[in-house]
C-alpha cells in the first residue's frame, strides 16, 4: 500500500430507508451529533430497493465499505421489506466472504428516532475499517 | 440539459461550515450546468423568486437546490419549480445542513463532502423522468383512537364541520384518566363535568358512531382510505376512514418500578391517583403528618424515565392544598427536585400553597420504611448536603405519565413511529408537531409526551383541523413511485409477483409477462431489486440514477 492511500480516509457509502434510517439521519444532523464525513448516503424508498448489484457497483467503484440501513424487523413500512433485505445481504456477506472482504458490507437497523444509534453504528464502521485500512 | 443548482446558505447553518464560494466556482462551469448561484435563505420569498427567475429564463429543465433536508420544505420547492413551468419530479434535494455542515466542523472536508452531495445530485437528476401526480378521491371521514379529553375534542370539532366520525375507546366508558379527577387547578371544576360535556355534545350528533369497549383488530390501506376492523360487543365491525387521529392517552407511571418507595406494601403509601380517588376515605390522626415526594417515574435516568412529565408538580401541590385544607394543623412536606409550575398561573399557585404552610425541602428520598407507628423516609437535604431521617403517618408518590400500554400495537399496526421514551413520534417537533410520518394519521395529546388538560385538549383541536384541511379537499394526489414492467426484458420467472408485499403484482398468463396494478402498487421497490434480468423498474428511483449516485459519491464518475 502507497503512503498515499494510507493517509486517505475511509470512503464509506450507506443505503438509508426513507421511513426509517435515513429519519434517524437527519435527526442526528439536527441534533448535531458528530460522525466522521466519509459516510455518505443515499436514500431509498426501502431497504429492499437496494440491489445487491449496488453494493457491489460501490465496492467496485472504490468504496471502503458500504451499509444498508433499514426499520427494525416488525416495523418496515412495507410490511415484509427488510426481511427480504436480511436475506439478500445475508446472501451476499457470503459472496464477499469467499473473497476476504466480508468487513466491508454491513446491515444494521435503526429507527426513526435513534439518531443516537445512527451515529454509533456509522462511526463504528468507519473506525474499523479505518483500522484495518493503517 | 440545462441545469441549475441553487445554494442555500441557511442563514450561518450552512455557510459557517462550508465553503460555499468555493462550491459556487466549482460547478459554476461543470458539465449540464447552465446556473450556479447562492443565496442567505433559498425558502425565503426572493430567494423563492430568484430560483423562479432562474428556471424561466435560462429555461432549465433539472433544478438542484443544495439546502437542508429534503423532507423540509419539499412541497413548497416542488409548487415552485411546477409554478416557473418545470416538471416538479426533475427537481433534487440536496441536504448539505444535516448531511453535512451539522455533523463536522472541518470546513475543508465538509466542502469536499458537499460537493460530492450535490454532483451526486447532479448525475441522478440527469436520468429524472417528468412524472404526473394521480389524483385520487378520498373519504370524507375520521377515526379517533382514543376517548380522552383529547380525542373527545378532535372527535367534536370534526363532527361539527360535518364530517363522519368513528370514535373507539377501549374502555366501557369515556373519559380517560380526567373522568377520575375532582376539583381540578385552575378552572376548580371536576373532570367528569368536563368529560360529560363533551361526551354529551357528542352523542347529540347523528353523524358520529362510537364504540366503547373496542379494540382495532387490524388497520391497512393509505391516507383518503385507511380500512379498520374493530373488535366490538357486537362483534366485528368495519369501517372506511379518510384519516386517523391516535389519542390514546398515557399510563400512570407504576411506583412499583421504585421498590424503595415500598409502593403496594403499605396502604400508608399512595399515589397522587390514589390520593385523589380515596382520600375522603382516609382516616388521619388530627394533626397529620404527610410527605409528598416529587418526580417519581419523572426526570429519573435510572429506570429510563428522563422527561420531565410537567403536570406532576401541579398535581403534588393540589395534594398539598387538600390536606391543608381538610387538617388545618397538618405537617405537610413537599420533598422536590425543582417545582415546574409551568402553566400560567403555577408560580402563584405555588407560593399560595407556601403561605398556606406547605414546607418545602429540597431533596431526594432515598427509601421509605414502612413501621408499626409511623412512616420512616430517609434521604438528603440537596441544599443542605446532610442527610435526615423524619417520620410521616402518609406519603403520597406524584407519580409521573408513562407511555400508553398500547403504544407498541397501535405503532406497530399503524406503521407510525415512537420516540426513545416510547411516546409515540411528531414529523417534526416545530414545524409539523401533530402529523406522524404518514400522511393522514395525527397523534394528540399525551400519547406524544406528557401535557396537562388544557394542552391535551388544544391538541386533539388542532390535530382535527389539520385533518379537516387535508380531508376537506376531497382528493389527494398520490406519488407517481410505482413500478413499470419492461415486457421485452421480461422473462416471466415469476420471481417479483411472489416477493411483492401489496400483491401488485399479476402474471399476465396469455403474454408470460408480470404486469403492474398501479393503484395496488406501493412503491417500495422490492420487485425491482428481485427482478433477475432488470425487467422491472421503479418510477422516480431507477437502478440507473442510483448506480450514477454511487458513481458520483465515489468520484468515479
Amino acid at each position: 500500500m502507497t503512503e498515499e492511500k494510507k493517509d486517505k480516509n475511509p470512503e464509506i457509502v450507506g443505503f438509508a430507508c426513507s421511513f426509517c434510517s435515513f429519519k434517524a439521519s437527519e435527526m442526528a444532523g439536527s441534533l448535531r451529533m458528530k460522525y466522521p464525513e466519509g459516510v455518505k448516503l443515499i436514500q431509498v424508498p426501502c431497504s429492499s430497493r437496494v440491489d445487491p448489484a449496488f453494493v457491489i457497483k460501490a465496492i467496485f467503484e472504490g468504496a471502503d465499505g458500504v451499509f444498508v440501513a433499514g426499520c427494525h424487523p416488525g416495523d418496515c413500512h412495507f410490511i415484509k421489506g427488510n426481511y427480504y433485505t436480511r436475506r439478500k445481504i445475508a446472501a451476499l456477506k457470503e459472496m464477499f466472504n469467499a473473497f476476504s472482504i466480508k468487513n466491508k458490507i454491513r446491515l444494521f437497523w435503526v429507527s426513526a428516532s435513534e439518531a443516537r444509534r445512527f451515529v454509533e453504528k456509522v462511526s463504528n464502521m468507519y473506525n474499523e475499517i479505518k483500522e484495518a485500512k493503517t | 440539459m440545462k441545469t441549475g443548482i441553487f445554494i442555500c446558505h441557511c442563514g450561518h447553518n450552512i455557510k459557517h461550515t462550508v465553503d460555499i464560494k468555493r462550491l459556487k466556482e466549482y460547478f459554476k462551469h461543470y458539465f449540464n450546468v447552465e446556473v450556479a448561484e447562492d443565496y442567505p435563505f433559498v425558502c425565503s420569498e426572493p430567494g423563492q423568486d430568484m430560483i423562479k427567475n432562474n428556471v424561466e429564463t435560462h429555461r432549465l429543465d433539472r433544478v438542484i437546490i443544495a439546502s437542508c433536508t429534503p423532507a423540509l420544505h419539499q412541497e413548497l420547492f416542488k409548487d415552485l419549480v411546477k409554478k416557473a413551468g418545470m416538471n416538479p419530479f426533475l427537481l433534487r434535494r440536496v441536504s448539505i445542513r444535516e448531511h453535512c455542515s451539522w455533523i463536522g466542523d472541518n470546513i475543508e472536508k465538509n466542502t469536499e463532502k458537499a460537493i460530492k452531495l450535490i454532483k451526486a445530485g447532479l448525475y441522478a437528476s440527469v436520468h429524472y423522468i417528468p412524472l404526473e401526480e394521480k389524483q385520487v378521491d378520498v373519504t370524507k371521514s375520521a377515526l379517533v383512537i382514543g376517548g380522552g379529553v383529547s380525542g373527545l375534542s378532535a372527535a367534536l370539532f370534526l363532527s361539527q364541520m360535518g364530517m363522519q366520525v368513528y370514535l373507539v375507546e377501549k374502555e366501557a366508558e369515556l373519559g380517560g384518566h380526567v373522568r377520575n379527577l375532582k376539583n381540578i387547578w385552575p378552572a376548580r371544576i371536576d373532570g367528569k363535568e368536563i368529560v360529560e360535556r363533551m361526551a354529551s355534545a357528542l352523542l347529540q350528533r347523528d353523524n358520529v358512531e362510537i364504540f366503547t369497549s373496542t379494540t382495532i383488530r387490524s388497520f391497512e390501506g393509505s391516507f383518503g382510505n385507511y380500512q379498520a376492523a374493530l373488535d366490538t360487543l357486537e362483534g366485528e365491525k368495519k369501517i372506511i376512514a379518510g384519516g386517523v387521529i391516535v389519542a390514546i392517552g398515557f399510563s400512570p407511571f407504576n411506583a412499583q418500578l421504585k421498590p424503595e418507595f415500598a409502593y403496594g406494601k403499605d396502604e400508608r403509601i399512595l399515589t397522587t391517583l390514589d390520593f385523589e380517588k380515596g382520600f375522603d376515605r382516609l382516616t388521619l390522626p388530627e394533626k397529620p403528618r404527610i410527605a409528598i415526594l416529587y418526580c417519581v417515574g419523572s426526570r429519573d435516568e435510572m429506570i429510563g424515565k428522563p422527561y420531565c412529565s410537567r403536570v406532576c408538580c401541579i398535581n403534588a401541590l393540589r395534594v398539598a392544598e387538600k390536606v391543608k385544607e381538610r387538617y388545618k394543623d397538618s405537617y405537610v412536606e413537599s420533598f422536590y427536585m425543582d417545582v415546574r409550575a409551568h402553566p400560567r398561573g403555577g408560580e402563584e399557585y405555588f407560593e399560595d400553597t407556601q403561605e398556606k404552610g406547605v414546607l418545602f425541602t429540597r431533596g431526594n428520598i432515598a427509601e421509605i420504611i414502612p413501621e408499626s407507628r409511623g412512616l420512616l423516609l430517609r434521604g438528603e437535604d440537596t441544599l443542605l448536603t446532610m442527610p435526615f431521617e423524619r417520620e410521616f403517618d402518609l406519603a403520597v408518590l406524584s407519580i409521573g405519565m408513562s407511555p400508553p400500554l398500547d403504544n407498541q400495537y397501535i405503532a406497530s399496526l399503524l406503521k407510525i413511529i415512537l420516540d426513545k421514551d416510547k411516546f409515540f413520534l411528531e414529523a417534526h417537533p416545530k414545524i409539523r408537531p401533530y402529523d406522524t410520518a404518514l400522511k393522514g394519521i395525527f397523534i394528540a395529546g399525551t400519547c406524544s409526551g406528557p401535557k396537562d388538560i388544557e394542552e391535551s385538549i388544544n391538541h386533539g383541536r388542532a390535530s382535527a383541523i389539520k385533518l379537516y384541511g387535508l380531508l376537506n379537499l376531497g382528493y389527494t394526489f398520490v406519488e407517481p413511485f410505482i413500478a413499470l414492467v419492461d415486457t421485452k426484458r421480461c422473462s416471466g420467472c415469476r420471481a417479483c409477483e411472489q416477493t411483492c408485499v401489496a400483491k401488485a403484482i399479476k402474471f399476465d398468463e396469455s403474454r408470460r409477462v408480470a404486469h403492474v396494478e398501479e393503484a395496488a402498487c406501493m412503491g417500495c421497490g422490492l420487485c425491482n431489486s428481485t427482478c433477475p434480468s432488470s425487467a422491472i423498474s421503479l418510477k422516480g428511483h431507477l437502478d440507473s440514477y442510483i448506480g450514477d449516485e454511487i458513481g458520483a459519491i465515489l468520484e468515479a464518475i
